[in-house]
Formats: C-alpha cells, structure tokens, sequence
C-alpha cells in the first residue's frame, strides 16, 4: 500500500475523497455557513414552537329556554351529532338560560381545516333537528395564531383631551383599518368599544300623564327613520331626473320634535315625554381601564381605555410584524398628540421572541466557544480550529432544513441545537483525532498525506456511523409523543437527528480537507506507545 | 494510564472486587429509584417560567352587578399599584383580555358577563427584575385575596402566571360526573372545601353557577284577552321599559356605523326602590299598555309576580353531567398536593359515600343513602403530567429496542448488546442524583420534569456510544495484537479513557448552560450528571461485565 491511490470501503473515505481535491470545497463551506445566516435570520422566529390544535364552539339560541330545556331539546342532540365525527377528542356542553354552547375539541394534531369543515358540515346537516323558535347556530372555529393576538396597545385620552369615550373609539377605528394594510396582519380587534348612539329616555310618569304607551313611541320613530334610495326618472324632454328622500331624522333635534300623538288637536312631541342625547351606549356593560406608570413613576388613577389586539397569520415572522407596527404607530403620534392621545403597547410577542431567540444564540456561541476552549486544551488549536469550524457549518445546515421544511425558531429549537452541541463535535474530534494519530504513526513518512488522511477517515467511518445512528434512532420514538408535550417538544426530534445527521457529513467532508491543509507530518519520527495505536490497516 | 490499566486488569483479577461492583452499580441504581419513590426528589411537568406579565381574573358571583364587579378589580387595582416592578394594569370588565396562552384553555374567550373581569398585568423586563414574576404572584396572592375578594361575598380572584409549556385549564381539575345536579352541587362544594384545607393549594373554584334569587311573571291569560292584549306585547314592552332596544337607525357619513336610537326608559323611573315583590308590582301598576281598544292597562293588571331562584347552567362533558373543581399549585408540583386531596377524600366523604377507586387515582362515590353514583376523575395539568410521561416513557423503551437491535446487528451477539444496553440503562441513576444535588443547591424545588426524561432518553444513546468505542477498541486489540481478553478489556479502558473524558467533556460544557435555564434545566442537569455517571459506569462496570460475557472471545 506504498503509491497507488487508496481506495476507501467507507460512507467516510468516499465522501473525503471525493472533496479532498476539489476546488470547490472551500466555496461549499463558505455556502452553508452564508445559507444558515439567511436562514436565521429569515426564519420566522416565535417564542413557543407551534401547536396544531384545532376545535370549536357551536353557539345556538333560544330565547325564554331554561337550561334544562336547552339540554334537552339543543345540547344532547348536538353533541350526539358532534360524537360522529372522526378525531374528536371532547366535547362539553353548557346549557344556560336562552342559549346553548357546545365547545369541540379535536385531538391534537388533527388537521385544522379539515376539522373546522367536518364541524361546520356536521351542524349544517342537522340544521332540520333544531327545534322550533332556535335562531341560526353560529359555528365558530378557534385557530390559535389568529385568536391569540401577538401585539395589543391600549389608548386612552390625556389629561385635558376633550375626547369622550366614542369620539376615542372612532378615532382608534379609523386607524385600526391603516393598522390592517401592515403585510401579514390577519385580524385587528378593538375592545372597550364604547359606540355613539342616541339615547331617548322615557319618564314613565309623563308617558301616562300622556295616555301614551311606549309601543307608541317605538312606533313613530320606526316609521320617521326610514332611508329610501335615490329614484330617477325621465323628464319630457328626455333628460334624466334625480330626486330623493331624505331621512327624517338627522339630529337630535329632528327626534325631540317626533309627534306621537294628537290629542284634542294639540300634538304631543317626544321632547314632551322623554330626553333625548346623544351619548354612549350604556347597555353595553363592557368596560376597559387602564392605570400605567408615567414619567414620574406614579401609578395614573385608572382610566377608560381602548385596547386594540393584533394577530398575524401562520408562518409569519412576529417580529417584522412588530416592528411595523410600531413604526405605524410612530406615524400616527402626531395625529394623536392633537388629539391628545397616549398610548401603552401592552403586549409585543414580537419582541419576546426576538429576545429570546437572540439570548439563546448568544448563549449557544457561548457554548461553543467553551467547547472550543476544552478541545485548544486536549488537541491542540490547529486541531480544535478545524472542530470550531464544523459547528456553525452543522447549524447552518440544520437551520436551512428547518427554513425550508416551513419550521420557526423558537425557544424549542434552540434548545435542541444546544443539547446536539455536545454530541455534534463528536464525529468531527474523531476524525480529527485519527488523522492525528495516524500523522504520528511509524511509517507515516513513506505515505501521502492524502493517503494517511483518508486511511484514517475511512477507519473510525463504521464505528462513528454505527454511535451516530444509536442517537439518531433514540429521538425517533420521541416525534411519535403526542398530547399537548408531544408538539410543543417536536422540535427536538425534528432538528437533533438532522443536525448529527449533518455532522457526520460536515466532518467527512471538511475534516479531512482542512486536515490536510493545516495539519503537518512531524519532522522527526517518532511512534506513539504500541498499546495505544488503533494499528495501521493491514 | 497506567494505573488506571493496572486497576482494571486487578480488578478483572478478582472474583469478589468484581462482584462488589456489581453490587455497587446496582445499590446506586436502586438507591436512586428510592430517591424518587420517598419523594426525595419531586416530579412535575413544567416548573414555573419567569415572565414579563400575569393575569387576575376576577369571577363574582352570578347576579352581580358590574359595579360590584368593578369595586373588586379596583381593589385588586389599588393593591398592585404598590408594586415597584408593575408597569402597567389593563382592567377588562365583563370580559375576556386579550387572549393568551393561558386564557386559550382557561375559557377567556367565552367570558361575557356582568360578573366577570380580567386583569393583565405587565412588569418590567425579566432580565432587569430580582423577583421572578411566579415568585411575585406568590407573594401577592394571600394580600389581594383578604383585602379583595371580601368585598362582594362569594367573589374568587385568581391569579394567573403564563404556563412554562402547553397550558391547561388548572393544575388540578376534578372532574365530577354525576346525574343528579343538586347532589353534584353539594359533592362539588364538599371537595372544594378539601382542596381548600389541602396544603400547597390555591385558587379553588367550583365551576357552577352561583343560584341567586330571581322573580318571576306569570302572565294571565284570561285577563290578557279580555283586555285585548297579548302576550308577546307584555314581553316586547316589558324589555323596552327595563332594558331598552334599539327601535330605529340613522345612517351618518361620518361615523363608521349606523347610530341607532335607543329607547328605555329614563334611570328615575326605570329602578325598583327595593328588591322585593312589592316593590315590583309598584312599579309594574305605573307601566302601561294600549289595547287594541285604544285603552290603556297597567302591566300589574295582567301579570302575577313570583319569587324564585335562578337556574344554574348544565355543564357536561362527552355527554355526561360534569361540574369541575379546580385549583392552582403554588409554586409546588401538584403531583403531591393531588395525593394529600385523594386521601382526604377517602378519608372525610367516607361516612357519606362509599368509595372505591377506579382507573388510576380516580374514584367512584356512590351515595349511601339515595344510591347516586358520582365519578370523580382528576384532569388538568395532572392528566397532561402522567400522558406525558406516560408517552416519553414508551419513547424510552422504544428507544432502548431500537439501540439494542442496531447492537445486535453491528455485534451480532445479543450477550455484548445485552452489555452494553445495561450499562447505558444504570447509569441512568447518576440523572436521579443530579437533581438531587441540584435541588439542594437551589432555592426553589428542583423538580424532575418532563425534560428530564427527554435527557435520559437522549443519554441512552449517549452512554451506549461510550461503550461501544470501548468494546471495539478490545476487540480490535484481541484480533489485531494478539492480546488476552483480560489484558485487551483493561487496555482498552485505559486508553479509551482520553476520548470517552473528552467526550463526555463537550457535552458536560455545552450542557452548562442548559441548566441555568428553568424550562430545560432538567435536560442540561439529566446530560451534565447522567454523562458523568455513564463515564464511570463505562470505564469500570462494562469492562467488569465484558470479561465474563463468552462473546467477547469472538473477533468482530
């Protein structure tokens, strides 16, 4: 085995051979690193990995129904109806007065659409079972990114603003629509919705001095606000004539002076019986309040506020969508500030991810650095050089499989890459180290070094495949966990085999090309102990 | 190297050192299991996760007004805004907050009501804060409980801290399935009574509807034809008086939505002077009618007033009556509290129901005297806990086949694999120590958790690859030096020794940093002390074992 080329039986001589001359190597390292830098940073970033949990509520009302009734005649039926349907997991029924709620749960990991169809199919069918007197079932499937908002900002008006509560909410709704143009919104909400509405309050006391009945009232205002469209017509000479109704009512003017009723030729007016304004409307017992910290760092007493929650559709960066959003808000400060606006933004996931993403990639090159150090310690720093390399290229490459296999990064993610670490330097220190030993070997001097690199890549190949594939085969089980656990634990079986997977390639690949163009034959002979050599190949 | 080569070739010598290894492998393996089982080191799902808010939610009971609802969350308010680390409170009234992953399970989104509120409270950034944002709940909790929830009798306030993992609508739920409403009423109240008084428990709840009293109109119907009126009249204009409708609207161009016109009557006349029959029908004689005759008939004339009470809502689950029980952990795993409760109940219902149990730490309570049969079934983050668990376990056993059959197919002999496979599987016990030693360095409880087990599964992999570098070292020196089996084992543990550290090394180093974090921390501890312990069981019990197993004579 003096000069002809040694022929590798190994995964591991193979793939050194086939990229120890090639001038491309080099390029192809520098490729994976740049591609995982893209992938980190274009990859949708969350801070909890994503769940497939899909299910819904089936609403239906009957008015002047009492909970038992409601079970009875709307809940029992549906849930019996629910039952067929493959892949449900629960299902609760809650009967109360006027109204009846089924909630569904599907298991874990059912397809959502599929699932949110089956359901709405379902209550569709049914629809002729309903009894008498129900009103349309409303079928409201939940999704989760949608639902769960990651941004919200509460506004609420500054001291000295004249702003009343429904002058505030129209004033945020207008920008909830600029708010909805941002790429990648799904859903804006407002909450503490206080709407503008004219409020006619009656003095029963004056209603019957009137000999009046509210029926009565109700009455005239019904047949005073009404809106016709525009009719057109031609005149005689062919020529077309617009002309329309106004509304009878257009203030509060217009409605004090509704007639009622005539008595002894004398009108009665709705001023006359009742007040009219125009205000909030009260009905609505929904309240929002808000109480922050100012500049002084007091406590503001608790105010009115209007909360406006942002959701975005799946797959999408939070992040990106964070920062746009505050910088829409940045545009609209000044309007804001005129109108004596301030706003908190309440909640930024954004943010949160971002945070703890970028904390876990600095703990993760923390990591590295500190194996780095132990490896300068026992090998020697050309040796721990070529180690330190195959990591940010093992991680590159995981990451790319991840952006393209539609994954995030997520607090989950990192963690697998962290716990890998330990074993992903593994297959690397090995071929390392056999090339190092084989380098101090007798006998080196008559050999290549591309003979003794490739001697000693294809020789420990068997050994690291088989102890890289025993940990490979460990995480399989773990991606068939189910439950809640299962999927929010996904990430680590999905990305570790890859990544072990990666850094067996990475190792065969670079190890021996970096080895020997860093690493030299020692000038002076000499064996290690016998005992301790793994034996040349025979 | 040496002494360590002379070690092993000694210890391989001797018949009783060899034994004793054994026996000491095994007395910490076992010894370790008992660390679990005497609870010296406790097991929970998720420890808590420091976070940046939390939640209030405040339930009155049902019939209360929003007034009432909102004296409580003022007073919650106020007790916050003490708080040095608070930045801001968000007061949802009537309704849900902005979902979250807590709210997702816990009903948020279905909260409309008058005696509902929710409270989000945002502190300042983790990473800048002494107090963890679990630790700060705790603290608070008794405070905001004694000064607020008296203020309207029956009001529950919880508190409501992000989960570290999946959320689930309590730690403890209990599921109580039963027929009969009233006698579940009365059990469910019992078991909230002993979740109270259990230790570590807090937040209890019973979810039913408090029955509040209500009155009631019977409408005449002989009278109501005779006054040429009808029925559907009364209630029209009797929800027009007290509640008001929107009878018409009127189209602006400059506001988003129609403006309806709201019709009620004004607050004067609107409101009973007293909550009482009287009262009612005194206010009922002043509302009037129009026939169709044109006259006018006070409401009194046709209705009768009765006292009741409200209907609670029926709640079932998978078509079976169901009234939960819940209750929070406070900052304690809620495996054990869950134990203390079951005993409890055993113990105290015991002169009232017969009790058995059924699947797992379920009962079934059967009413001694009307024969009702009520089951209890405990749910929440207790089930998720032993699904979890339950299913990671599996993973594990899965996990240890599959090494043992890619073992037996590299070594193709099952007595090595078997070797091997058991090696991996004792040095499991240096995991159990780990979070032992942990837990005493640590202030809080260092739980077992369910990231700890992912740690054994992936340790099995780990621990096996120490020693098969080992075996195949021997087995190379046997084949290819010609040495005797017992000089090759010592050998090749000596000489191994340097890569196994080395390692071991890495993934000790990288896993130091995965164990300062709560979630993960037991991964990084079960890597950090489970390595350690497969290090000393792969350089001293495998070798041990290697020498009395015949297949090692064979070449690979």
């Amino acid at each position: 085995m003096s000069k002809q080329e040694f022929q590798p039986k190994d995964l591991a001589g193979k793939l050194a051979k086939a990229f120890l001359h090639n001038p491309l190597t080099p390029l192809l390292g520098v490729f994976l690193l740049v591609i995982g830098y893209f992938a980190l940073e274009f990859t949708p970033r969350e801070e909890d990995p994503q769940m497939e949990i899909s299910g819904g509520s089936i609403i239906v009302a009957l008015p002047g129904a009492t909970p038992k009734e409601i079970e009875n005649v709307i809940v029992k039926p549906l849930e019996r109806k629910i039952r067929e349907i493959k892949g449900v997991e629960y299902i609760y029924g809650m009967a109360m007065n006027d109204m009846g709620v089924v909630n569904v749960s599907y298991y874990i990991g059912e397809d959502r659409e599929e699932s949110n169809l089956k359901l709405y199919d379902k209550v569709m069918q049914n629809m002729n079972m309903l009894p008498k007197g129900t009103m349309q079932p409303l079928v409201k499937p939940f999704d989760i990114d949608i639902d769960v908002p990651i941004l919200s900002a509460a506004f609420y008006t500054k001291e000295g603003s004249k702003l009343t509560q429904p002058e505030l909410f129209n004033e945020i709704r207008k920008m909830q629509h600029e708010i909805n143009r941002i790429d990648n919104v799904a859903r804006t909400e407002l909450k503490g919705e206080k709407k503008h509405q004219f409020n006619i309050e009656v003095d029963m006391h004056k209603l019957s001095g009137h000999h009046l009945s509210l029926g009565q009232i109700a009455q005239a205002l019904q047949s005073l606000a009404i809106n016709v469209p525009d009719i057109d017509t031609d005149t005689k000479s062919g020529r077309l004539a617009v002309f329309g109704v106004k509304n009878a009512i257009e203030s509060k003017k217009d409605i004090e002076n509704v007639i009622i009723a005539v008595y002894h030729g004398s009108p009665v007016y709705l001023k006359d019986v009742a007040t009219v304004s125009m205000g909030e409307n009260f009905q609505n017992f929904k309240e929002t309040q808000i109480s922050f910290k100012d500049q002084s760092g007091e406590f503001t007493p608790l105010q009115q506020q209007v909360t406006m929650t942002v959701s975005k559709l799946k797959g999408t960066n939070a992040v990106f969508i964070a920062e746009n959003f505050k910088a829409k808000l940045n545009e609209f400060k000044p309007r804001l500030d005129e109108l004596g606006v301030g706003y908190v933004i309440t909640r930024n996931y954004g943010q949160r991810a971002d945070d703890s993403v970028n904390r876990l990639v600095s703990n993760l090159l923390i990591s590295i650095v500190i194996v780095v150090g132990l490896l300068v310690f026992v090998l020697g720093w050309k040796e721990s050089l070529i180690v330190a390399f195959t990591v940010p290229a093992i991680f590159a490459v995981t990451l790319f499989i991840a952006y393209m296999t539609d994954q995030t990064v997520n607090r989950i993610t990192l963690f697998a890459f962290m716990v890998s670490l330990g074993m992903l330097v593994d297959a690397a220190i090995i071929v390392v180290e056999n090339i190092h030993r084989h380098m101090h070997e007798h006998g080196a001097a008559d050999k290549s070094s591309d003979q003794i690199v490739l001697e000693a890549t294809d020789e420990i190949g068997p050994a690291t495949n088989v102890a890289t594939v025993a940990i490979i085969l460990t995480m399989i089980p773990m991606a068939f966990v189910g439950q809640m656990m299962g999927q929010f634990m996904k990430p680590i079986p999905l990305n570790v085999p890859v990544a072990l997977f990666a850094s067996l390639i990475v190792a065969y690949i670079f190890a021996p090309y970096m080895a020997k163009r860093m690493m030299r034959k020692p000038k002076h002979k000499h064996g290690h102990s016998a005992e301790a050599n793994e034996g040349g190949a025979k | 190297m040496k002494r360590f080569e002379h070690f092993i070739y000694s210890l391989l010598s001797s018949k009783s050192k060899k034994l004793l290894v054994i026996l000491l492998t095994l007395g910490a393996f076992f010894g370790s299991l008992l660390m679990l089982s005497s609870q010296m080191v406790l097991a929970k799902m998720l420890p808590g996760k420091s976070a940046n808010t939390y939640s209030v939610y405040v339930d009155t009971p049902e019939g209360s007004s929003i007034e009432q609802t909102k004296k409580v969350t003022s007073c919650v308010v106020k007790v916050l805004q003490d708080e040095p680390e608070v930045t801001d409170i968000e007061v949802f009234l009537g309704q849900g907050a902005p979902l979250d992953y807590a709210g997702l399970v816990k009903g948020s989104s279905y909260k409309n009501a008058k005696n509902v509120a929710e409270l989000v409270v945002n502190l300042t950034d983790k990473h800048g804060r002494d107090e963890s944002s679990f630790e700060m709940v705790h603290r608070l909790r008794p405070g905001v409980k004694s000064s607020c929830e008296g203020l309207v009798e029956g009001s529950v306030i919880k508190m409501i801290e992000q989960p570290a993992g999946p959320p689930t609508l309590a730690s403890i739920v209990i599921e109580l399935y039963g027929e009969d409403i009233d006698g579940s009423r009365r059990l469910a109240t019992q078991l909230a009574g002993i979740l109270r008084d259990t230790e570590g428990l807090v937040d209890i709840d019973t979810m039913m509807d408090t029955i509040y009293p209500k009155y009631e109109l019977h409408v005449d119907k002989e009278k109501i034809l005779r006054s040429k009126l009808s029925i559907e009249q009364v209630n029209k204009i009797l929800y027009l008086a007290f509640e008001g409708r929107k009878v018409a609207v009127k189209n602006s161009e400059d506001s988003p939505e129609q403006i309806p016109l709201f019709l009620i009557l004004n607050e004067q006349t609107r409101e009973f002077d007293a909550l009482s029959k009287e009262a009612i029908e005194r206010k009922l004689s002043s509302l009037k009618l129009m026939n169709k005759a044109g006259m006018m008939v006070p409401v009194s004339e046709v209705v009768k007033v009765h006292k009741g009470s409200s209907s609670p809502m029926i709640y079932s689950k998978n078509l079976r009556r169901m009234i939960n029980v819940i209750a929070e952990t406070d900052m304690v795993s809620q495996v054990y509290p869950l134990l203390e409760a079951r005993s409890t109940i055993q113990e105290k219902l015991a002169n009232e129901y017969e009790i058995e149990s059924t699947k797992l730490f379920n009962l079934r309570l059967t009413h001694k005297q009307t024969g009702e049969v009520y089951d209890l079934v405990w749910d929440g983050e207790m089930k998720v806990t032993l699904d979890t668990f339950y299913d990671l376990g599996m993973a594990f056993i899965s996990a240890l086949v599959l090494i043992f059959l890619l073992l037996v197919v590299y070594y193709k002999s099952f007595a090595v694999s078997g070797v091997i496979l058991l090696g991996s599987f004792l040095s499991l016990f240096g995991v159990i120590v780990g979070h032992w030693i942990m837990d005493i360095f640590t202030v809080h409880t260092f739980f077992l958790t369910a990231t700890s087990l992912i740690g054994f599964i992936v340790l099995m992999g780990i621990s096996s690859r120490n020693s098969m570098l080992l075996i195949d070292f021997a087995k190379l020196l046997m084949e290819q030096k010609g040495f005797e089996k017992q000089r090759a084992i010592a050998v090749a543990s000596a000489t191994r020794a340097k890569p196994i550290f080395l390692t071991a090394g890495t993934v000790v180093l990288a896993s130091t940093l995965l164990a300062t974090d709560p979630i993960f921390g037991g991964l990084g501890v079960a890597l950090i002390f489970g390595t350690t312990a497969g290090v000393i069981v792969s350089l001293i019990f495998i070798p041990v074992l290697l020498h009395s197993v015949k297949a090692m004579d064979k070449p690979l």
